[in-house]
């Protein structure tokens, strides 16, 4: 791994992301929040200089190196990148009153789209800020690195590495054979989505502020709200509905939705195995949940919030249109599960997505019935295309970590004073990019009460989750770091 | 005639040998050492590519009114009949050995010049599966666009059928015995004819006639799912196999020795269990229980590990095996040793161009039991006095199995009347087909 180049191609990734604080400072001063205004400008400056600054420590050797660029050197930029944009996306936070770790937690569960919050009163805080905690919600969901691949000319050819380290599932897929033009495919869908969305939410009945944030963090499967009770303090089924549409979207994948629509042929869409299991899943939950809390209110009302509760959840939104707190355990059950399942692959949601189920599940039973016929060649496809067994294998060892690294933060955070439903949930939800969990951390309370300790690992494992775990874990092993040393050269990249 | 053959290699030798009394035939190969075996045949043989024009033109391609390229390579014979195409306009047959040249949506190899396209393998591929869905038929064919169908049998000892004179069996309505075959002899039955354990009879009748047929021929063997085993995953393998997945009652497992094979049959089959393994190895058929499976088909591209794989599977106690064989001559061998349906790749594509070629007013519509029999397709002709069938004195060694008239079939008894203009399906067997189309047709080749 060659630092100057991670260094190098970071520093352009940050300094762009300088110029985003743009956003929320004319919308604090459309407000006449002029603190707030003062604190994006000054947090806008900071990044810039310091991506410039970074940019400019790799030196010309890096600039050429670029296009050379490894895979491990690709996750290196990824993995440093987000967290190095975390921080700086934190420092609005720290100017509003914020503690350091508050500040992360918060900047990390907007740029993951988890949506898990830390904050306790949201009156304390200007409509600048939340325009900004909801930018950055919508900024993460189809990938910040993606978005900055598709507009940076200098990241065109080694924008690859990190374009397929970042997105999410685990198959590269793509939408034309460039990269840079995949990205900006993708990120066109995804801002006209959200411009058809703030319309749909408007009509509904939203204010014009509102309908944009909320349309920020729908698609992003994010899951913030500037409003205290998120969507159940709008007590309107129009809006609800609106959301269930949006959120089924953003849990589908982009790069599929953009061929379908690119052909005009929507029989891909019903073909889809993927796609298919998943609103299989979401119908089955759906009714499922249905009947966990039929008692609870008329049929319609009843059904309306299930498959409202149930979208938020498997596509790691994390919405509430009611107090969910307040349900059995057997709707919490259920809601427990979907955080486990997540969303498709290529989509914004987090959580392990559901294509991985799909190939475990497959893997499995291949694997039963080569008990029965030793000598038996079981490929695992997906549709009608094999699926290589390096990915199925890889899918088994990323079910491994991800249920490590749940095992251990659960285990930690309970360690540390929380109480069993709140520690588990508060890691599934984190970890799956969900949002809120059960207990203290359910849809109307916080993650403030929690350990100092545990809102720093649950921030990594917002981390880790987003990243999908063997992206940020690879670069841990040090063969990953030595590796620069005896193979220098350029030409070495596969 | 003059009928141009490129390739001379089984299939073309095989053409020109059945071609050669009638018409003239010549035969283009690059390859010296082919001449010899066209010595024998009254054919006349040119050395020179099949790709030259100065060749074609020697072999008298101007004349030709057929143009039949088969040699082993499918880029040549598409240049080859393009060639053709472009100095003369014979009907140009073009043979592939890969699926990506049949005519597709767009029928891109017309613009070559190409009349007609044809994959032996998958020829052989339909063929095997009309006898693998035929329930304990060992032949089976379709025609008049599926109004009429034929069925062979092997009669066991314990048939129903068996020691009544035919004129006494309650076959179904609407179906004929046409012939019988009994230790190596073809004949047309009469009334009298009592059938023994052990003979082949083939029936045709209407479809509904021949699922009671079935029914009353297949007493033992109960409904379900048929489980089919396929030894060899080559073309002709894969394309069988793709073919049996269309009927969701087929249970399907192909034997594939050649691990990389099978990667690609399993990638492109959806419910075919693929196992890698020798179909030759007793322990692994035993092992995975071929033996139980309804059918066994061996396509393996080698004549004598086919013939391995089949007796083992014969063996293992499959009650109905089906075999390919690439020489010719090994046709009649591997029937006799107990394989119940023997087929080539090459005869079914040499029987489908030579009906091309000798179509006319009689349709050759199939050859059954290698050349001894076939149907013929006739239209009667206009000077034929409408008459009752007893009352004919139809040629020997031939019987009419079906009737077209006004779109409907008949099945005839001796009642039933031959109008002129009828089209009639008739069974022959070789010798007598010629006598037959002159007497209903009124013309002869």
């Amino acid at each position: 791994m060659r630092f100057s180049l991670v260094t190098h191609v970071t520093g352009i990734v940050v300094r762009v992301f300088g110029l985003m604080f743009l956003a929320p400072l004319a919308v604090a001063l459309c407000y006449r929040e002029y603190s707030d205004a003062a604190a994006f400008a000054l947090s806008g400056v900071v990044t810039t200089l310091v991506g410039h600054a970074m940019r400019h420590a790799g030196g010309k050797a890096a600039e050429d190196a670029i296009e050379g660029m490894r895979r491990v050197e690709g996750l290196a930029i990824v993995s440093a990148a987000w967290l190095l944009i975390a921080w700086f996306a934190a420092m609005p936070y720290l100017w509003a009153g914020l503690g350091p770790i508050d500040a992360m937690f918060e900047s990390m569960s907007g740029l993951t789209t988890t949506g898990a919050t830390v904050l306790r009163d949201f009156s304390q805080y200007g409509r600048g800020l939340f325009f900004w905690r909801s930018m950055t919600q919508w900024l993460g969901g189809m990938g910040v690195i993606a978005l900055f691949v598709a507009v940076l000319p200098r990241l065109a050819i080694g924008g690859r590495e990190i374009f397929f380290a970042e997105a999410s599932g685990p198959d590269d897929e793509k939408v034309s054979p460039q990269i840079r033009r995949t990205a900006a495919l993708l990120w066109r869908l995804y801002a006209a989505l959200t411009v058809m969305q703030t319309i749909a939410l408007r009509l509904a009945g939203m204010s014009w502020y509102d309908a944009v944030s909320h349309s920020f963090t729908t698609l992003a499967a994010g899951g913030f709200s500037p409003h205290p009770l998120s969507i159940a303090g709008y007590q309107s089924a129009a809006i609800e509905w609106v959301i269930i549409v949006f959120m089924f979207i953003a849990g589908a994948n982009f790069a599929l939705q953009y061929r379908a629509l690119a052909k005009r042929d929507f029989r891909l869409l019903s073909s889809d195995e993927e796609l298919r299991v998943y609103a299989g899943v979401v119908l089955a939950a759906t009714g499922f949940l249905s009947i966990a809390i039929w008692r609870l209110g008329a049929p319609g009302d009843v059904v309306r919030t299930a498959l409202f509760q149930v979208l938020s959840i498997i596509t790691t939104t994390g919405f509430a249109s009611v107090d969910f707190q307040l349900w059995n355990d057997q709707a919490k059950a259920i809601l427990l599960g979907l955080m486990f399942i997540g969303g498709c692959a290529g989509s914004a949601a987090g959580g392990p997505k559901v294509v991985r189920h799909i190939l475990l599940a497959k893997s499995t039973l291949q694997e039963l019935r080569r008990t029965l016929h030793p000598r038996a060649i079981l490929p695992v496809k997906l549709g009608n295309r094999v699926v290589p067994a390096h990915i199925v294998q890889g899918v088994v060892v990323f079910f491994l970590f991800y249920m490590l690294m749940f095992a251990i933060c659960a285990a930690i955070v309970v360690l540390l004073g929380a109480d069993l439903v709140t520690g588990i949930s508060a890691t599934a939800a984190t970890l799956g990019n969900v949002g809120p969990g059960f207990n203290s951390v359910g849809p109307m309370g916080h993650f403030a009460d929690l350990h100092p300790i545990s809102r720093i690992v649950l921030t990594f494992a917002m981390w880790i989750g987003r990243l999908e775990v063997i992206t940020v874990l690879v670069i841990l092993r040090p063969e990953a770091w030595r590796a620069g040393r005896w193979s220098s050269s350029p030409s070495a990249h596969t | 005639m003059r009928i141009v053959i490129v390739g001379g290699g089984q299939i073309g030798s095989s053409l020109a040998r059945t071609l050669a009394p009638d018409h003239e035939v010549v035969v283009v190969d690059h390859d010296r050492a082919v001449a010899d075996a066209f010595t024998a045949i009254d054919a006349e043989f040119i050395v020179g590519s099949g790709t030259s024009e100065e060749v074609l033109g020697r072999a008298g391609i101007e004349r030709a009114q057929f143009f039949v390229a088969c040699t082993g390579l499918d880029e040549v014979n598409i240049v080859a009949c393009a060639i053709a195409n472009r100095i003369a306009s014979p009907e140009t047959i073009c043979l592939v050995s890969r699926a990506d040249f049949l005519p597709g949506s767009q029928g891109h190899l017309e613009q070559f010049g190409i009349n007609r396209v044809l994959w032996p393998e998958a020829q052989l591929a339909a063929d095997i599966e009309r006898v693998v869905t035929a329930p304990g038929a060992i032949d089976a064919e379709v025609f008049a666009g599926g109004v009429i169908r034929l069925l062979e049998y092997r009669l066991g000892a314990g048939s129903s059928l068996i020691g009544v004179p035919l004129g006494q069996l309650r076959l179904p309505r609407r179906s004929l015995i046409v012939a019988v075959k009994r230790a190596a002899r073809l004949f047309v039955p009469r009334g009298t004819t009592m059938l023994e354990a052990g003979d082949k009879i083939i029936i045709m009748g209407t479809p509904e006639a021949m699922l009671e047929v079935e029914a009353q021929v297949n007493q033992a063997r109960g409904g379900g799912r048929l489980k089919v085993t396929i030894i060899g995953g080559g073309d002709v393998g894969l394309e069988l196999a793709e073919r049996l997945e269309q009927a969701s009652t087929v249970d399907l497992r192909i034997l594939e020795s050649d691990p990389g094979r099978g990667e690609l049959l399993a990638a492109r089959l959806t419910r075919t269990l693929v196992l890698n393994g020798d179909g030759t190895d007793l322990a692994f058929l035993e092992s995975e229980d071929v033996g139980r499976s309804d059918v066994l088909v061996c396509v393996i591209d080698n004549d004598e590990r086919n013939l391995l794989a089949s007796l083992l599977g014969r063996q293992l106690g499959v009650p109905k095996v089906v075999t390919r064989v690439s020489r010719p001559a090994n046709l009649r061998l591997f029937e006799r040793v107990g394989i119940d349906v023997a087929l080539s790749a090459r005869g079914a594509a040499v029987a489908s161009i030579l009906h091309q070629i000798t179509g006319g007013t009689s349709r050759l519509l199939a050859v059954l039991e290698h050349g001894e029999a076939r149907v013929l397709e006739l239209t009667v002709k206009k000077d034929f006095t409408a008459t009752p069938l007893k009352g004919i004195g139809t040629p020997e060694d031939a019987i009419v199995g079906a009737i077209l008239r006004d779109g409907t079939a008949i099945v005839p008894r001796g009642d039933d009347r031959i109008e002129p203009g009828d089209r009639i399906l008739v069974f022959s067997t070789r010798e007598a087909a010629d006598r037959v189309q002159a007497y209903f047709s009124g013309t002869g080749n």
